[in-house]
């Protein structure tokens, strides 16, 4: 016991220290905003009066001097952020409290804290959730990140339902709150706080700007309870779709709150205007990804700045569709899923690792921040609490949405194939979360317009502190109680992927025999028109042909080599026991060789021997040569990348080997390990000295075969053929049958050749980012 | 209701089919106008292989969506041509040929040609066979039994996958 209260102090401690530690600087520095007046002040007198007669005493030369003005904005700017950055860390240090509370409620609470501190201090709280920050810098990284790893397939499959809730739940529950709010006011006549001047148009666009269900709460807060992929792509997909609607259904009722009264012609319009701001978006954003998507091509030799392209070219498209009062989030969304499997297949691993990790960075700290100022703002902004209209608006906004829900779920199960049931109802309904969107909208409001502005703002930050806080926190715990299926975190198999696909192929064809022009038969066309015309123009060279089931498997395979060589293990793997059913190309058994399995290496002659010395020396100075010169645009290469090709294929290898030798009933012994290849060198670590502790025996001298992925240096090419030579006439003829033997089969050579460069391209992809420097090829640090 | 009544009972056994399939009547009567649309040359059934109207419709049983009914669960649910588990093995008898109860390499090899046809060489197929029935085999008999492929399908919502709206 003694010993965990030890462990648990220190980290809250922590936490305040932190805490503490921002505050002073932040009060600081307001404080010292105002001091570097002081200190020009003299500098300027001096100035003139040295202008004026030189008859003034010079002063000392400053030697440190305070400038505070000249770095104000980005010094507060980073302020924020290392703080938004800092509490999050300290938040996952005390692994109890963020189990039972959503990391949202507590950036939050911080949030509050800062700003009631700083109006502690006298400062004036900054109004830091300023909407154009918010809608032009904070929002953007968070929908990016979605709409890039948006799951296209279940989005896709149950877009019918999300559209509902979306555009007709939004509709029903703006028209629902503003309307009903509108008569409770009404009722209220002769009340001191006015509400019976609110007329109708200002309750409607209230009610729309908070009945939108917001996309950064539910992220936050769905990304901690796991809940299965259907619940989140519903409420998810609605809170991202539902912008369009916000969008329209804002400016039609501010453009009319000023003229007073909207006609059938105005509500017409409005129609027409949400097809175009929704359809418009999306259009803008495609656009745009197809346009990333192209450029993304062409990068092959300019691997660095890869991820900045499709950075930009999102960003572009939300700005573009912002200029045009489309829909920016619904433009971000389609960009990101347009360009995603293009610019997947073009760029290298490295530029995907970092357009995932720079993404997730982003969208993690915009979310931070985005809920700290929240908390900032409601100390800091003018407030006007009026017990009636903030009550009614929350129930009003919960009832609005249950109906909703309800009512929705009953039209659309008449369609759906797999029903939504009433635990599905209650989390969809429970999980309509407001946040910093509606807030900021109201922060856009004009006061001009809008007298009770103050008001609305004050009912919006209790509707998003309610929703955030109360239905957050008890999420988890009825999630639990109703025992909602949870996402299965499982890595998806290839055998799963192999059904999938075939009965995708099935249900096609059975549509086709009923006659049906049902889902799958739209999928197929659109799979064809893909292949068949935009593959060819977005995605460069070899990878446009390959189909998916290729890809997938590749995937895999990287995967798990990659995490063996972490492991240290070695190239045996538990799983790849054959069995003793040898492989399906049946070839009669062959007899048992006359040499046994020991006589692992064929005997080379001397001159031979040499031969190859001098070309390992050649090569291997050459690589060193390279690595000399230091330039910032080189990528360092990765040991492990380097290794894994060859890696692979001395599986691959191994497996055949291992087949052929329990059929030979021999017992496998293992040969002394021939010199390693320097490639091997580098991706053993340090502390595991036996990382190869198998080798292939025959196969470890043709392994080296493997750069003939690199094609540059005839030497290697020969060296293969002699090895493949020698080893074939030395060894047994066993050495023909090899399945997956890519130099080996003689008859097989043309596929073999198709495969090899096949691999080859893959290699080169892999390896090709150590960036512009390589002048010569790139797989260089193949070679052994 | 009344041609569509005369209609049904034009139809062969349809009584039969409906209380095998489960489909109702307007099924029967759908599903038999798309049989006679297929059928150009008025055979009474279609392709060289004689499937007759009944094959028809109880090949297109299995592909009903399944109710979650609560009603009949047990013993009522096994016969259904879609409850899950028939779905399943319908998928299982289109992969295993010879019918012996497993999935061999060879088949698998079969279905993978000709789902990925000339795009891929022999080499990957053959890597990608030998890693499927890897992950599959659980007993080590180097093919998937039927047990297996159920329980490399658990995580995919096979009642979802396997349904068509059509035959609602």
């Amino acid at each position: 016991m003694p010993l965990k209260i030890g462990q648990f102090l220190p980290e809250p401690g922590l936490l305040l220290l932190l805490l503490l530690a921002f505050l002073g600087g932040s009060v600081l520095t307001h404080g010292a905003a105002s001091s570097p007046d002081i200190t020009h002040q003299p500098t300027s007198a001096a100035h003139s009066e040295k202008g004026a007669g030189h008859n003034v005493t010079k002063k000392p030369f400053p030697v440190l001097s305070l400038d505070y003005p000249h770095i104000q904005t980005p010094f507060e700017i980073s302020l924020w952020v290392l703080l938004a950055s800092l509490m999050k860390l300290g938040f996952h240090l005390v692994p109890r409290l963020s189990n039972i509370v959503p990391e949202s409620c507590l950036l939050i609470t911080v949030g509050l804290l800062v700003g009631g501190l700083i109006e502690l201090a006298g400062e004036t709280v900054p109004p830091v959730l300023d909407s154009q920050l918010f809608f032009l810098c904070l929002l953007p990284p968070i929908i990016l990140d979605a709409g890039y790893f948006l799951p296209i397939r279940p989005f896709m499959e149950n877009l019918g339902t999300i559209l509902m809730f979306a555009v007709v739940g939004t509709l029903w529950n703006s028209f629902f709150v503003g309307g009903l709010l509108y008569a409770v006011c009404q009722i209220q006549q002769g009340d001191e706080a006015g509400l019976s001047q609110l007329d109708l148009l200002s309750c409607l666009l209230f009610g729309s700007i908070i009945s939108a269900v917001d996309p950064v709460a539910v992220l936050a807060v769905f990304e901690e309870i796991h809940i299965n992929e259907l619940l989140h792509i519903i409420v998810f997909g609605e809170s991202l779709l539902n912008d369009a609607v916000t969008v329209v259904l804002y400016h039609l009722f501010e453009e009319f709150a000023g003229a007073g009264t909207v006609t059938v012609m105005d509500a017409f319009l409005g129609i027409i205007s949400f097809l175009v701001v929704a359809l418009g978006g999306v259009l803008v954003g495609a656009i745009y990804g197809i346009l990333a998507a192209f450029t993304s091509r062409f990068t092959s030799h300019t691997r660095v700045i890869e991820p900045l392209f499709v950075f930009v070219y999102s960003y572009m498209a939300y700005l573009s569709s912002e200029m045009f009062h489309l829909s920016g989030i619904m433009a971000l969304i389609s960009c990101g899923a347009v360009m995603r499997p293009y610019v997947e297949a073009n760029i290298s691993h490295k530029s995907h690792t970092t357009i995932k990790y720079f993404l997730k960075m982003w969208s993690s700290v915009s979310e931070t921040l985005i809920f700290i100022f929240l908390g900032v703002s409601t100390v800091g902004g003018k407030h006007d609490w009026n017990w009636t209209f903030v009550s009614v608006t929350v129930i009003l906004c919960l009832v609005a949405r249950v109906i909703g829900v309800v009512g929705l779920t009953f039209f659309i199960n008449k369609f759906r194939i797999v029903k939504l049931t009433t635990k599905d109802q209650f989390i969809i309904a429970y999980g309509g979360l407001r946040g910093a969107i509606a807030f900021s909208l109201g922060f856009l409001l004009k006061v001009e317009h809008f007298p009770k502005r103050e008001m609305f703002l004050t009912a919006i930050i209790t509707v998003v502190f309610f929703t955030v806080f109360v239905q957050g926190m008890t999420i988890k715990p009825l999630v639990e109680l109703l025992a909602v299926k949870k996402k299965q975190e499982a890595r998806r198999t290839i055998n799963e992927e192999i059904h999938t696909q075939f009965l995708d192929h099935l249900l096609t064809g059975i549509e086709d025999i009923c006659g049906h022009y049902g889902h799958h038969h739209w999928k197929d066309k659109l799979n064809r028109f893909n292949k068949k015309y935009v593959k060819k123009c977005l995605i460069a060279g070899e990878r446009s042909k390959e189909p998916q089931l290729i890809a997938f498997y590749h995937k895999m395979e990287m995967k798990q080599a990659i995490e063996l060589v972490e492991s240290g293990g070695g190239v045996k793997l538990p799983s790849a026991m054959p069995s003793t059913v040898s492989m399906q190309n049946i070839q009669p058994k062959k007899p048992p060789p006359a040499k046994p399995a020991e006589r692992a290496l064929p005997q080379l002659s001397k001159g031979r021997e040499e031969e190859i010395r001098k070309i390992l020396r050649g090569n291997l100075q050459r690589t060193r040569q390279r690595m000399r010169s230091y330039n910032r645009h080189t990528l360092v290469a990765d040991p492990y990348e380097d290794g894994f090709g060859d890696f692979l294929l001395k599986k691959q290898k191994i497996i055949q080997l291992e087949k052929k030798l329990k059929d030979m009933d021999n017992y496998l012994t293992v040969p002394a390990a021939p010199p390693d290849s320097p490639t091997m060198c580098r991706s053993r670590l340090a502390s595991d000295p036996q990382a190869y502790s198998m080798k292939p025996d025959s196969d470890s001298v043709p392994t080296i075969q493997v750069d003939l992925a690199s094609p540059q240096s005839p030497d290697s090419v020969n060296m293969m053929d002699e090895f493949a030579r020698g080893a074939r006439g030395g060894a047994n003829a066993q050495q023909d049958e090899e399945g997956a033997g890519l130099m080996m089969k003689p008859p097989a050579a043309a596929a073999g050749e198709a495969d090899r460069s096949r691999d080859q391209q893959k290699l080169m992809r892999c390896l090709s980012d150590p960036g512009p420097s390589a002048d010569e090829d790139e797989d260089e640090p193949f070679l052994p | 209701m009344g041609s569509s009544s005369s209609r049904i009972n034009s139809i062969p056994d349809a009584q039969q089919l409906m209380q095998e399939t489960g489909f109702s009547a307007a099924h029967i009567v759908r599903l038999h106008e798309r049989f006679e649309s297929l059928d150009t040359e008025r055979r009474g059934e279609l392709s060289q292989e004689t499937v007759n109207f009944a094959s028809f419709v109880r090949i297109l049983a299995h592909f009903r969506p399944a109710e979650r009914s609560r009603g009949s669960r047990g013993g009522a649910q096994q016969e259904l041509a879609n409850c899950t588990s028939r779905k399943l093995q319908f998928a299982f008898q289109l992969y295993d040929q010879d019918r012996d109860g497993k999935i061999s390499r060879e088949e698998l090899l079969q279905v993978l040609r000709a789902m990925l046809g000339i795009q891929v060489t022999e080499e990957q197929l053959q890597s990608i066979v030998e890693r499927a029935i890897q992950e599959a085999d659980l007993d080590g008999d180097d093919a998937i039994s039927f047990d297996e492929f159920k329980k490399s399908l658990a995580k995919v919502n096979v009642d979802h996958k396997m349904s068509t709206g059509f035959l609602r």
